[in-house]
This record gives C-alpha cells, structure tokens and sequence, in this order.
C-alpha cells in the first residue's frame, strides 16, 4: 500500500504546473544569480574572491534558503492539505491502509520533490559558474566538494527538520496556510536569535540554537582571509555538527510526537479550550403558515451610501485579519524581534545610543517593513479571494453593490492593517522607552513619521497587492509573484536601471527617510520625497484602476474572457481617469527624471573619471602656488537653506621655477565665481569636470604671491545649510591642481583603455612624493580669518578666536581670526545651541549643544581634559588656547573631526548611552579627536601609505592611554579586545591588500586604527610607556608644524628603531612592517602544591607565529630563513618575549612576566605563593593572535 | 412581474451544451424547474442570476434587461446557490448585517429589524448567535433563505435547496419558500418531483438545456390522465417490458417482485391495472420521448 500511495503521489506532483514554474524560476534565479556575481554583466570583475571558491558555493546557495523554506508549505504542506481540501479524506481514511503508510508516503514522497526541487539551485549554480562570457579570474576549476557539502550538511536536513514540522503542523491543524506560518515564524526566530545572541560572549549558543546553521558558518569563517575565503574547504566544526544532530533530533521527536496525534478520521485535531458545543438541530412544529411580512426599508445605492458600505465592509474585513490566528503569530513573533533588537541594539559596534524616538522608529522599520509588506501581500490575497475561498462568492456576487465598493473594501481594510501594524510600531517603541526610564516621549514625531511618511510606502504596495492579486486566481500563487517582483526591483540597480523613476517605491535618497535629527527634524530632503511618492501614487492608481478593470465577479472565467469584460469596463468616467492618471504620472515622471538627471549613473561616474583623467592628468605635476592665507565672509540663511561665502586666498609660489598655468577646481554643487589679480587668461572652462586652466599674463615668480577672489553659493535646492545644526567644511572651495579622482579598479581601467594603477598612493620611500601633504596638494599651513553671519537665533562658528559679536537687524555676526597659523582645513557652524564651559589649565574647553543632550557633556569635556593633560606631559604643549567641541546633526553622519580649534561631532554622540561598566564613547572620542590636535595638527604627514598610522594609529593609542588613565586596565582590555575583533573581521573583508601599518591604505581603518591602537599598546607595554613616549616627543618635535618635504611613517620608525634594544627590534618589524599573527595556546596546566605552602605550576604551551601575504596567505619562511616545523605546528624563526600569567581563583595576578621563546613547543614551570586558579600565554592578548580563546586554561589541581 | 428569456444558449469551452436557445416566460408564483443532473438547470439559474454571461440571447425581467444592467435586477433578486459555505467565525446576526448592508440597507437600525424578522421567518432566532459555518445542514438552508429575503426580492432563484434535508427540514424550508413565492417570481430548481408537485405554480422540465414541457403541475398530470398503467412483474421480465412498453419507473415491492408503471394510450394488455398519473410520470414520460 505504501509504494501504491507514494507512487501516486509522485504522480500527481509531476502533473502539477505549478511544480514546472517552481523548477524554472528556481533553475533561472540560481543560476542568474551565479552569473551575476561572477561580473557576466557588466562584464568586470571587481575584488579578488573567486566566484566559486567552497565559501562564495555556500553563501550563493544558503542565500537562497529562505526562498527554498517557502517549498515546504507549498509542496509538503499540501500533499496533506490536498487530502482535507478536496474532502478525499472522508472517503480515503475508509480505505484498507494503516496510518503509517498513508503518512510515511505523503511524507517521503513529497520531500523527495522539496529534495529534488532544491538541489535545482546547486545545479542553477553550478550552471552559473560555467555559462560562456564570465569574465577570467573569477574563477578557479570545478570542484565538487562545496556543493555537495553545502548541501547536505544545510539544505538536506534544514528541509527534513522544517519540512517535518511543517507536515506535522498542516496535518493537525488541517490548514495549509498555517504551514506558511510556519515557515515565517521560524525565519523570525532564527534571526531573533541571531540577534539576541550577537555579541562575542553568546554567539556560540547562537551557533548551536540556529535552526538553519547558517551562523555557524558566519561564526568560523569570521576571521577568514581573502586567501582563505578562496582557497579554504569549508568548516565543519564542533559548533556545526552539533546545531545539525539538536534540529534533527528535535524536529524527529516533533515528528513522531505528531504521528501519534494524528488520527485517520474526519475532524481536525482542535486546538481550542473549552470549545462550544456545535448548534444542536431543532426540531420545531412546523408551522403551517407563516407570513412574510418583512418591514419597509430603505436600500440606498447612492455614491455617498456606497462609500460608506465600503468603510463598513473594510471594518468587516480588518477584524478577519485581526482574528486570523497567522496574523497574530506573524504579528507577535515581529514584534518580539523588534523588541529584542532595540534592547539588544548595537548599532555602532558596541556603541549604544539612548532611545531616541528616531532610533526607536529606524531599526524596528527596516526589519518591520518586510513583515507589513509580506502581510498585505498575503492579505491582500486572502481578503480579495475571501468569499470563493469560504465558497461564499455566489452570495455577495449578486448583491447590488458595484464591483468597486468591493475592491475599495478590501484596499481599505488592507490600509488599515499596515496603520495597525505602524501603531503596534509607535506602543512598543514606547514601551522600549519606557523600559530603558528614557521618558521624552514624542507622540507627534512617532504619528507624523509613521502615518505620514512610512504609511505612504506600503499604501503603494498595497495597490501593487491589490492589482497582483486581482489578476491570479491563486493567492499563494499572487503571493510568490509579489514576493519575486519585490525582489526583482530591489535589485534593478544591480542589472544597470538605476534612475528612481524607474524603480518602484524607491527613494531617490533613501537614507533621507531615517535620518532624523533633534536638530532638523527630517531637514529639507521632504518635498522631493513627497513629489517621488506622489509620482508613485498616480502609478499605484493607475494599478488600482487595472484592478478594478479586471476584478472578478461571478464564475471563475478564461483569461480571454477577463480581458473582454475589462475592455467593456473601460468606458465612461473609467478611460478618463485612465488617461488624466496616465498623463499625471508620466508628466510627473519626466519632471522627476529631468530635475534628478544629473545624480550620475555608475557608468556615468565611471565615464566622469575617465575623462577626468585622461584630460587633466597630464597636469598632475605642473607646479602650482599654495594656498598661505584664507579670508573669508559666509553667511549662513537657515530659514531659505541658503549660503553665500565671499572670500579670498594668498597664494604664493613656493617652488624654484616660474608658475604660469594654473589649474583651479571647484565645487560640483554649488555656484563659483572667481578672479585672479593680476591680469589672467581662460585657456579652458569645463563646467563638467568643474575645473578651469588658467594662464597668467605674467608668471610668478618664486616668493612672489598673487590673490584669488572667490564668491560660493548654493545651487538652487541643494544645500547643505540646516534650519538648524549647519555643518560644511571647505571642500567645496576652490582648489589648486589635478583633481586626482581615478578609477581604482584595473580590469575597468584597462575597459576603458586607461594604464593599470600599480598602487592608489606612493610609498613613503619616494621621496617625490613627500612634498605633498596629507592635507592636500594645494596647501599646508595657512592664516585663517571668517566672518561668519547667520539667523538672530543662531551662533555661528569658525575655527579662530572669537574677535567680535555683533548684530545687523535681525542676524548675528562672527568675526573669528587665528592667532597663528593652522592646518588648511576648516569648517563652519550655524546652530542654535546651548554652551557648556569649563577650563583646564589656561585653555577655554566649550560645548556647543543641542539642549536636550545634555547625557554626555560631562564625559565628553573628560575626555577632553584627559587628552590635554596626557599629551601635554609626554609631547609637547597645546597650539590653541580653547578646544571646542560643536554638535552637528546625525543626518549629515555619524563622524566627528577635528578642525584648529573645534572639533564638530556628530549628535550620534552626544546621544550615546553609556552603560555601567561599558567603554565611555562619548569620552574616547573626545580624547581621540582631542588627540588630533597633535597628530594631524601639529604633525602633518606627507600624502603617501602610512600616513594615517602618524594621525590615526598615534590618536588612538593616546585615546587608549587616557581612557586607562581614567577608567582603569579592565575598559582598556575590553578596548583592546573589541580592536583585536573589528582588525581581525576588517582583514576578513579586505578586497584589495593587506598592508603592514607603515603602509596602510587611507581607507584601511581596520589597520590604522584596530591594529594601530594595538601595536602601539604592545610596544608601549614591551618598551616601557615612558620610553615610547619620550621617543615620540623626540620625533614630533623634529616635525612639529613642519614644510614640504613632509614626515612619513618610516621616519617614526627610524626613531622607534633607535629606541629599541636589539632585543626588540623583532617586535618593531612584527607590529609595524609586516602582517605577523600568533597563534598561541596552552595545552596544559597543572597546579602542585608544596610543603611551604607554595604550589608549582607546570605549563605546556604552543607558540606559532606567522607571516601573512597581502591576501592573507599563511608565510612561515623569513627572508630565506626556513621556520620551525614540528608534528602539529609550524612557526616563523621564533626569538619572542611571551608574557605568561599565573592568576589567583580572585583574578588576582601571582605571576606576570615575559618569557623568552624559542620554539614552537614549550614546557615551563613556576612556583607562587598561591593556590592558582587559572593560567595563561599572553593573557590579555597584546599580540595578535586568531584564537584568543585558548590562551587561559584552568589549573587542574 | 414576467421573466422573459428567448434564446439564451452556452456552451462551455470542453464542448458542453448547457443552453441550447432556450426560450421560457416565468410570471408570477412558484416556477419548478425540473431536470436531471448535468441538464442545464444550474447554468440557466447562474445566468439569471448575473453570475455567468450567455454566448446568446436575452433576459428580461420586466423592463430590466438582465444581461446589460445586471445591477438593477441585482436590486431584486434574491439567490441561493446549491452550494454555498460562509465566513467561519462568525455568527448568523453578523453575517446578515454583512449581507443586509451589500443589499443596500444602511440604517442600522432598518437593518436590526429586518434582521429579527428573517430570522423569525426562517426560525433561526435561538441560534442567532452561534456560528453560522457550524450550523446543521437545514440550519444553514433556512439561513440561506434568511440572507436572499433580505432586500424583500421580486425574483427569487434557488438550486436545489432540499437536496440532503431531513422530512421536517424540507418541510419547514418549503413552507417558508412557498409564501415567498406568493407575492413574486420562483425559480426552484430540483430533481425531486414531489417538491415541485406540492409547491409550484407552473413547473418546465429541462433536459440537454432544452426546455421540453412548460405547464402547470395539475394541467401536466392531466395530460396524462388515462394513460398510465401499472403492472406488478418478476425481476426477470423486466428487461423484455422495457423492449415491449414505455417503461416510466420500477420500484420494488416486499416480495422482490416489481411494480412497473408504463405510459400508453390504450391499456396495453389485461394484466394492466389502470392507475391515476403521477407528476414524476410526466417527468419521465418527457424524458423518455427524448
């Protein structure tokens, strides 16, 4: 009977269309995919990862897991649900089969179609990798391993674990939509677990709870290398075997669990208590006659009538939604995740920031956006199709209510939902509040964001739903439909249509939509979001207006015949308003299009730089005069988000020869008007790449100077002033020179016919290139002097002191002016603030601030003071005699920086919740910034690699010195440790090189902070801190404000290697000028008490350290000199210092000092006074070392 | 009030005739629409009730021209389907609300009223609050009938609503029927003769979506008057007396024997009793010829 059973099953499945369309979109999606990632498109390759190495196989596959979990209920789910739908069940559980038969093959034969349909994907993969026209170096030979192992170890049981639990659920609650369910609820779950369990101390319980295993992968390949990620066979660790042995075992037990309560029989299991006993039949007198008599009333057809009967149906239909038991499990497993994920939120590495109402409507919006959207796709389906599927339609068909009273219900009833759901947004969000004792509650920001901006967006999908789900008869079939046209236009920018106009419900600006300020508000990004979403409205109508068309009463018909009675429809007022709705959207789509047309596509940009460059490079070294002075008036019009600067620069000719030709450059955005004194000629005027060539009537002379006159403005409806909180610095003043922007890529560069770029930036061993600062090639030390005008309720701010403060009618002047002469970077600020002030020594420390944030004031001018008082110590005095500290909003980023003497910071931090026992943000990026005054601002590096190791590196490990200073060695460690994670992950990332320190990439901040901050802690710790720092203050006052030719990080190394005794010298080379990593670990400990009372301690441990290449290959060998090799291990030459700790069962440190080692394996033994408890190998991880989690073992007694 | 159909036919795209131009004027009272399965009856029934479009022919129910302004006859039409389901969840005084506020009645308390007073008819008051979609078969009936009196229709279609009632059931649900049918247009479909024998007023039996005899139910059996035969048979012979006579119907007697009924103008032969006609004699006959 069983092979009867299955055989049929199987047969009915190969009958099912729907199977086909399954197949094909899976085949297609999988494989387009493959070859997009492989660059078939647009033809270049950009990084260094192979397509098909064994993890990029995994990721291409699981990527498509969730979409294969949506099989389950559809194949799986329905093999059962088939039986109970058609009612065959009544007649098929008569029949001579036992109940194991009848499950056993619904149950096999229906996973054998899931099995074979998702083995489609690997297949579409694999055929992606090979299809012709894929770029070379993409990808390496077939191997055959990462599909197969990615698919049994995850897609095999991840479809037997949910596919059983997905058949036990349909099989009892006899509905196959609770399968569905299923499958949603338990993608929320697995991503609800993955949050809550995000940070480094529980993210291995993640890797066991995760029900589709796919952290565990995450989780081993964290740290891997480029070379690794390519060439490494995928893990399959403790962590993994584990999580895929708990699913199976628990989803076998849920499956026979679910076998017993099945029963062959004609009701479903009922999930209700107390359930009310059926209506009992009455068997009353028949009475002979009755009379009709119905009372007189009116029925009412008016438009108005209908109306209401339309808000009276949506009711009806809102509360089935609110009733319907999927909705409340969808519902309340979202809002569980939400809920956890703004307790839990992390949005700045650890950095917490206070909720906010922005924070509390951003993060739960970007997940809760797909729950409101998949709920009116669904229900969008459910309700349209509502009355055939109760087979109620033949009732409501004939009433006389016109066919759009119906549609507007169930669009309404729809809209209503998504306003409920927002709603469920605005409570828990302040339940949040509430729970974390934040009580600023602002009730009109959560209505007005979420009723007015939100609501508009899933209003638009609700159209497309109600449309969609109109035309197909099957809503589980509209459903999918929907779920694949959402994803296609998400990725339409990816296949090359990138313009707004022609991608549905996508913002032209899509951050503008969550970056709230308390400052600005939404700033002024409103109205085109409003004109983009009004253009989409008109398109929704237009659908809704196809709906109505189409909309189908009566018996179920033939597309053709559809199509009839739509075009007998489109008559009267219809086919006007298909043609004003027509015209108004395509007009407005032009507007739309012409006004955003100059936002530049990729290929545009691309086009941009090539032209650029191949016009203009050959002025890269043409000498130009410097920037010495800057003068300048801004006014700032926060009211009309305009500016206007009027200003001038000194500049003279520094160098040897004659100059000439000038190149000037200025901003893309705004309006420059110039002019030179002396007399000038145009040569050439490029309003495209914003760059002028200029030619002097007379040449200047070496030490001579000239003046440029320059007026800025903003260009209508772009600007960067606030109403409130206006930051901009002067990178939208005219330049001088090549404007080096330049395709990176080599395989575009050769595209377009362009030399290959060896290398972004020179090294600091050419010499050449030391006369260009890191500040820009145009200038180095420059006076500076703003006047600087804005709104009467606003003070506005400029590097400088502060000369004067006046008023003109209704505005506010500033006059500022340095004292000596500064860096040639500044900015300005307008805003009304408060001012905190303090002093430290002689120097003026103020706070300019928005006034509600007052959280971290106190922290900030710690941090601050922490700086000033160190680096006074140990380098060299402070240039300024006030240090201020200006918010700016969060919409313009979350950065902050560091002018002469103010230092603009994002309100991201001043919002910043510092918890008990937590790294102090607020404090360390005051001290860091502060830092800069020094590095950046007193040593100016030359523009070449290495050079954010003398700004950066050296800002850290003084920010890391005060924050030891103040808040004591356990913050720094925990510092220490989230610096050793984000290097490790960033090295994981990295898409072009590696580079040791003295050569990192400016935009290596992996390196120049994370590993920065830690080799300048080791060397500090290995050389002594007073050591190190006195050799740096040797060095920086040998740079100190220093001209062309600038310093290098190779010069800082000279002053290191001095310092250093031979015996350390191995250490400089490790931390600075190679990628060294450990991997160090003990293997034993034992504890043996004494009879003094002593204990001996015996250790065994492992030291392997390693060169890494650019890619992240393992090298043991050192300059021709073979490393150390032994069974299990091998190691670069080793002759290290390793520090070993013995520690009491308090943490208590017994024994604490370096050791000398020599090789790989070692065995040493120490005797202390105390019973140990614990012991280590470099305990607190001041090397760097992959696994930090085996440098502690417990003693065993 | 007439129903007026002249030539209404449709075909179904798998080759099915279910209309072939048919003609039929229905006025006033309890029309019986008698058919076997398969003979058109639901067809006939859905397109007059705006569910379904003809390939040809009219429909006029008074001065409404069904197929053009289907909303208007909506306005009057009261319709239960053979078979319908409902919303689950919800009670039977929600679900007339719903249906009473479709048809078009926007005072709630219009609304409450009328409600009370179909529930009445139909005796459903005690059950008012218990779930419709839980109701017994008759239950669900009566309810049917509830939700169609709702807008007080002049044209009223039901397909086969006895079909699985118990006696006390169908009696009640025909009871309530027939004094609907007093004052407007019936259209009662069924294949159970003897409901259209106690109820209608005119009766039209349909076959191959044909009509083949249009008439009331006392002029129907008159025509056979005298010509109807009966005669009690052994099993065996059955099958010659179908070759020699008209066979209308067998039925079984207590000694396995059989009663068979035949149609003739004069007795066939001795052994034939005389016996008076029968509407489902007229049913059959009109099958038969065909």
């Amino acid at each position: 009977m069983f092979s009867t059973i299955f055989k049929f099953e199987l047969a009915h499945w190969l009958r099912q269309p729907a199977i086909y369309v399954y197949a094909i979109v899976f085949l297609l999606l999988a494989t387009g995919a493959m070859a997009a990632d492989l660059g078939i498109f647009d033809g270049a390759s950009s990084g260094q990862y192979i397509g098909n190495a064994p993890l990029s196989i995994y990721r291409m596959i699981t990527f498509f897991q969730e979409l294969m979990l949506f099989l389950l209920p559809a194949v799986m789910g329905n093999a059962i649900y088939r039986d109970f739908k058609y009612q065959v069940h009544r007649v098929l559980f008569a029949y001579p089969f036992t109940k194991i038969q009848y499950v056993a093959a619904k149950f096999l034969s229906s996973l054998l179609v899931v099995l074979a349909l998702s083995s489609l994907i690997v297949v579409g993969i694999f055929l992606g990798t090979q299809l012709p026209g894929i770029p070379t170096g993409t990808t390496v030979s077939f191997v055959g391993a990462p599909y197969w192992h990615t698919y049994l170890i995850y897609i095999l049981p991840n479809m037997l674990c949910w596919g059983a639990l997905v058949f036990v659920v349909v099989s009892l609650s006899r509905n196959s939509y609770a399968g569905f369910i299923t499958v949603i609820v338990l993608i929320l779950l697995g991503e609800i677990l993955g949050r809550v369990l995000s940070n480094s101390d529980t993210q291995f319980l993640g890797v066991l709870l995760d029900p589709l295993g796919e952290q565990g992968m995450a989780y081993y390949t964290r740290y891997w290398t480029v070379d690794e990620r390519n060439a490494q066979a995928l893990p399959l660790s403790g962590g993994i075997i584990l999580n895929r042995l708990l699913w199976l075992g628990l989803s076998a037990i849920f499956l026979i669990w679910g076998y017993t309560r099945f029963t062959l029989s004609e009701r479903p299991l009922s999930w209700r208590w107390g359930k009310k006993p059926a209506a009992k039949m009455t068997f009353a007198v028949p009475s002979k006659t009755i009379r009709l008599a119905l009372p007189k009333v009116r029925c009412q057809f008016s438009r108005w009538h209908q109306l209401k009967t339309a808000w009276q149906l949506s009711n009806f239909d809102f509360l089935f939604i609110l009733r319907s038991w999927s909705f409340i499990s969808i519902v309340l497993a979202g809002l569980l995740f939400v809920v956890f994920s703004l307790l839990q939120m992390n949005p700045q590495f650890e950095m917490k920031i206070l909720p906010v109402t922005w924070v509390m409507l951003k993060f739960p919006l970007l997940f809760f956006s797909l729950i409101i959207v998949g709920l009116t796709f669904l229900y969008a389906g459910m309700l349209i199709h509502r009355a055939k599927m109760a087979k109620m339609d033949q009732l409501v068909d004939t009433t006389p209510m016109p066919n759009w009273v119906f549609l507007c219900s169930k669009f309404l009833a729809l809209v209503k939902m998504q306003m409920a759901l927002l709603s469920l947004l605005m409570i828990g969000g302040m339940a949040v509040q509430t729970y974390q004792g934040y009580y600023q509650y602002e009730i009109a920001h959560y209505i007005f964001d979420l009723y007015a901006l939100h609501l508009i967006y899933f209003v638009l999908w609700a159209f497309v739903a109600v449309f969609v789900q109109t035309i197909f008869t099957n809503p589980y079939l509209g459903l999918f439909f929907l779920l694949l046209t959402a994803g296609g236009i998400s990725i339409l920018p990816d296949i090359g249509i990138e313009h707004p106009v022609f991608r549905f419900n996508q913002d032209p600006n899509p951050d503008w939509l969550y970056a709230y300020s308390d400052l600005d508000g939404h700033g002024s990004g409103m109205g085109m979001y409003f004109a983009y979403k009004t253009y989409w409205l008109l398109g929704g109508l237009l659908l809704y207006l196809a709906a109505f068309l189409f909309w189908s009463r009566g018996l179920s018909l033939t597309f053709q015949e559809r199509l009839r009675i739509a075009k007998q429809r489109l008559k009267g007022r219809a086919v006007l308003s298909l043609i004003v709705l027509l015209m108004a959207f395509s007009g407005l789509g032009l507007g739309l299009y012409r006004m955003d047309k100059e936002t530049l596509s990729n290929e545009e940009q691309e086009l941009w730089m090539v032209h650029n460059e191949q016009i203009y490079k050959q002025y890269e070294n043409t000498v130009q005069p410097r920037i010495t002075g800057v003068k300048v008036n801004v006014d700032i019009f926060p009211e009309t988000h305009s500016f206007k600067v009027a200003g001038s620069y000194s500049l003279s000719n520094r160098s040897q020869q004659p100059i000439d030709t000038l190149l000037l450059h200025y901003a893309f955005n705004e309006v420059t008007e110039y002019r030179l004194l002396p007399k000038y000629e145009v040569i050439s005027r490029d309003t495209v790449h914003r760059i002028d060539v200029l030619k002097l009537r007379e040449k200047l002379l070496p030490g001579d100077s000239l003046t440029l006159f320059f007026n800025i403005k903003n260009d209508q409806g772009n600007s960067k002033v606030k109403s409130n909180g206006t930051y901009f610095d002067n990178s939208i003043f005219p330049g001088l020179g090549y404007r080096a922007v330049e395709l990176t890529d080599n395989a575009k560069r050769e595209k377009y016919g362009l030399p290959r770029r060896a290398i972004d930036k020179p090294f600091p061993s050419d010499s050449a290139a030391l006369y260009h600062s890191y500040s820009g090639h145009d200038a180095d030390w420059i006076d500076f002097e703003a006047i600087v005008s804005t709104s009467g309720d606003q003070i506005a701010i400029a590097p400088g002191y502060l000369q004067k403060e006046w008023r003109e009618g209704n505005r506010r002047y500033f006059h500022y002016k340095m004292d000596h002469k500064i860096k040639n970077y500044f900015g300005f600020n307008s805003g009304r603030f408060a001012v905190k002030k303090d002093r430290w020594k002689n120097v003026d420390l103020e706070i300019y601030y928005h006034p509600t944030h007052t959280h971290n004031l106190q922290s900030m001018i710690n941090g601050l003071k922490g700086t000033l008082a160190y680096n006074t110590k140990y380098f060299s005095p402070y240039q300024h005699q006030q240090a201020r500290i200006i918010e700016f909003p969060n919409s313009l980023g979350s950065f902050a920086t560091t002018f002469a003497n103010s230092i603009p910071f994002s309100e991201l931090r001043f919002i910043a919740d510092v918890e008990t026992g937590a790294i102090d943000f607020p404090f360390y990026v005051a001290a860091h910034e502060m830092a800069h005054q020094w590095w950046g601002n007193q040593l100016l590096p030359a523009d070449v690699l290495g050079a954010k190791m003398l700004t950066e590196s050296l800002s850290e490990y003084t920010a890391l010195k005060v924050l030891e200073k103040q808040y004591g060695k356990d913050q720094m460690r925990k510092f220490l440790k989230f610096d050793l994670d984000l290097y490790l992950r960033g090295r994981g990332r990295e898409n072009k090189a590696e580079m040791p320190l003295i050569h990192t990439y400016p935009h290596q901040n992996y390196i120049s902070y994370r590993k920065g901050a830690l080799a300048f802690y080791a060397l500090s710790d290995y050389l002594g801190e007073e050591k190190l720092n006195q050799t740096i203050q040797s060095y920086l006052k040998k740079v100190q404000f220093q001209e062309a030719p600038y310093t290098t990080s190779l010069e800082l190394m000279h002053h290191l290697r001095q310092a250093a005794p031979d015996s350390l010298q191995y250490l400089i080379t490790d931390l600075f000028e190679t990628i060294t990593l450990y991997d160090n670990r003990i293997e034993k400990a034992a504890a043996t008490p004494l009879e003094d009372g002593q204990y001996r301690v015996d250790l065994q441990f492992v030291i392997s350290k390693y060169h890494s290449g650019e890619q992240g290959k393992r090298v043991y060998n050192n300059k021709g000199k073979s490393g150390l090799i032994n069974d299990k291990n091998r190691s670069l030459p080793l002759n290290d210092y390793i520090e070993i700790g013995i520690f009491g069962s308090q943490g208590n440190i017994l024994y604490l000092q370096k050791q000398k080692i020599t090789k790989i394996d070692n065995q040493l033994s120490f005797v202390v006074n105390q019973k140990p408890a614990e012991v280590g190998v470099d305990p607190y991880h001041k090397l760097i070392d992959v696994n930090t989690g085996d440098n502690r073992l417990t003693t065993n007694q | 009030m007439t129903l007026h159909i002249s030539n209404l036919s449709k075909t179904y795209p798998n080759g099915v005739h279910a209309l072939a131009a048919l003609n039929l004027d229905i006025g006033t009272g309890m029309f019986g629409l008698l058919g076997p399965n398969g003979a058109g009856k639901s067809t006939l029934m859905r397109t007059i009730a705006t569910l379904q479009e003809p390939d040809a022919g009219s429909i006029f129910f008074d001065k409404i021209d069904v197929l053009s302004d289907k909303m208007s006859l909506r306005k009057v039409l009261g319709y239960l389907p053979q078979d319908f389901g409902v919303y689950p969840k919800l009670s039977a005084d929600r679900l007339l609300h719903y249906f009473a506020a479709l048809k078009g009645v926007h005072s709630k308390k219009e609304r409450q009223l009328l409600i009370d007073r179909v529930l009445e008819i139909t005796n459903l008051m005690d059950h008012r609050r218990k779930n419709v979609y839980d109701y017994s078969g008759g239950m669900k009936q009566r309810f049917g009938i509830a939700q169609l009196l709702l807008n007080n229709p002049k044209l009223i279609i039901v397909d086969e609503p006895t079909a699985g009632l118990d006696p006390a059931e169908r009696r009640r649900f025909l009871n309530v029927l027939r004094e609907v049918g007093t004052q407007n247009t019936v259209i009662f479909s069924t294949h159970i003769v003897d409901d259209v024998k106690e109820l209608c007023h005119e009766l039209a039996i349909l076959h191959q979506g044909q009509l083949l005899n249009q008439a009331t139910p006392a002029a129907a059996i008159a025509s056979l008057q005298g010509k109807i035969w009966t005669k009690v048979i052994s099993r065996a012979d059955l099958a010659q007396m179908e070759a020699k006579y008209q066979v209308l119907s067998s039925s079984y007697n207590q000694d396995d024997g059989l009663t068979i009924r035949v149609a003739s103008d004069q007795r066939p032969d001795g052994e034939f009793l005389p016996t008076a006609p029968q509407l489902e004699d007229v049913y059959f006959s009109v099958l038969k010829h065909h």
